[in-house]
């Protein structure tokens, strides 16, 4: 399987990005958005950290083992939009 | 094979046992290899040996359905299988693994058990040993109920640093996010932050404590209490 790298971007400029040096193996582009997805919901719901005031304005930046961006997944996606189901 | 002395072991409840009580289970004690991932405690069967760490460092982990977080952790002041068999029990409900490679005395559970009894003494030190179990497993809910991830992960290098031999630590940030029940994303965060500070450098799977003061600094009272109060109970301090 291949390997994706979930690079953290926390802010704006090169010193808000934190690089993921070990990355994950996942067998193609939809597993890898799951995963972003499920990794930014328990960061949101469970992290506390000195770095990020606010997990909503961060976003994982994937890229594979070439250091080819393939996705970039806003953890606002872990939301879904009003109006998605239409009910509350 | 020559028995070992008492003047050449490293494991602080061995070096703190009276002679007698050293006598008593110096002929049971066998130098064993602990490889990683080496399972000293299997959950839910009768524990068959007792480990003295001598050097290496031992994770307690709970399994469930979120996946595997670190209960609690042990290097060469540690005896493994303490818990359930000086308190007169046989089992716990989690594993004890090595996660840092080193080697141990060993020894059967009937021989314990059998020295215990005869020697009060031996069985207060032992189970002095267990309640620095109990306070630092209540530490660690304390410091998980409370601190962000950054301190949390500059207590856990500090008890790493305890156990070790020189500044280097051979961890995974995945393994690291395992321990501390955290997103390994997060941790790779957190260690960017202690590293901007100076505290710690971060190689390829492994990490080197470079001012311990500082890393003490910002876990503040998250750690030493535990660490207090084993140095009070076993060594008199």
């Amino acid at each position: 399987m291949p390997r994706y790298f979930f690079n953290l971007r926390y802010g704006h400029g090169p010193d808000k990005l934190s690089v993921d040096p070990e990355g994950d193996e996942l067998p193609d582009l939809n597993a890898v958005r799951m995963h972003a997805l499920h990794s930014a919901r328990d960061l949101i719901a469970r992290s506390r950290t000195d770095a990020v005031r606010d997990w909503f304005v961060c976003s994982y930046e994937i890229e594979d083992e070439d250091c080819r961006q393939l996705l970039t997944v806003p953890f606002t996606d872990t939301v879904p939009d009003d109006g998605d189901d239409g009910t509350f | 094979m020559a028995r070992v002395q008492q003047s050449d072991v490293r494991n602080r409840l061995l070096k703190a046992m009276t002679s007698d009580d050293f006598a008593l289970v110096q002929p049971h004690l066998q130098l064993v290899d602990l490889p990683i991932k080496y399972a000293l405690i299997e959950p839910d069967i009768p524990v068959p040996h007792l480990y003295f760490l001598e050097s290496g460092i031992s994770s307690a982990t709970m399994k469930g359905a979120e996946g595997h977080v670190e209960v609690g952790l042990a290097g060469w002041e540690g005896l493994s299988g303490a818990v359930p068999v000086l308190l007169g029990n046989d089992r716990i409900p989690h594993d004890n693994f090595m996660q840092v490679a080193g080697h141990g005395l060993r020894i059967g559970t009937e021989a314990l058990c059998a020295a215990v009894e005869e020697s009060p003494s031996l069985r207060t030190l032992l189970l002095r040993y267990v309640q620095t179990e109990f306070v630092q497993a209540r530490q660690t809910a304390y410091v998980n109920a409370t601190y962000t991830t950054e301190l949390r992960l500059a207590r856990w290098l500090l008890m790493c640093h305890d156990r070790v031999d020189g500044d280097d630590l051979p961890v995974k940030h995945e393994f690291l996010a395992v321990m501390l029940g955290v997103q390994r994303t997060g941790v790779t965060l957190a260690l960017q932050v202690l590293e901007g500070a100076g505290r710690i450098r971060g190689r390829r799977g492994r990490i080197t404590v470079t001012n311990r003061e500082l890393l003490e600094q910002l876990a503040g009272d998250s750690y030493g209490a535990a660490e207090a109060e084993y140095a009070r109970l076993i060594e008199g301090a």
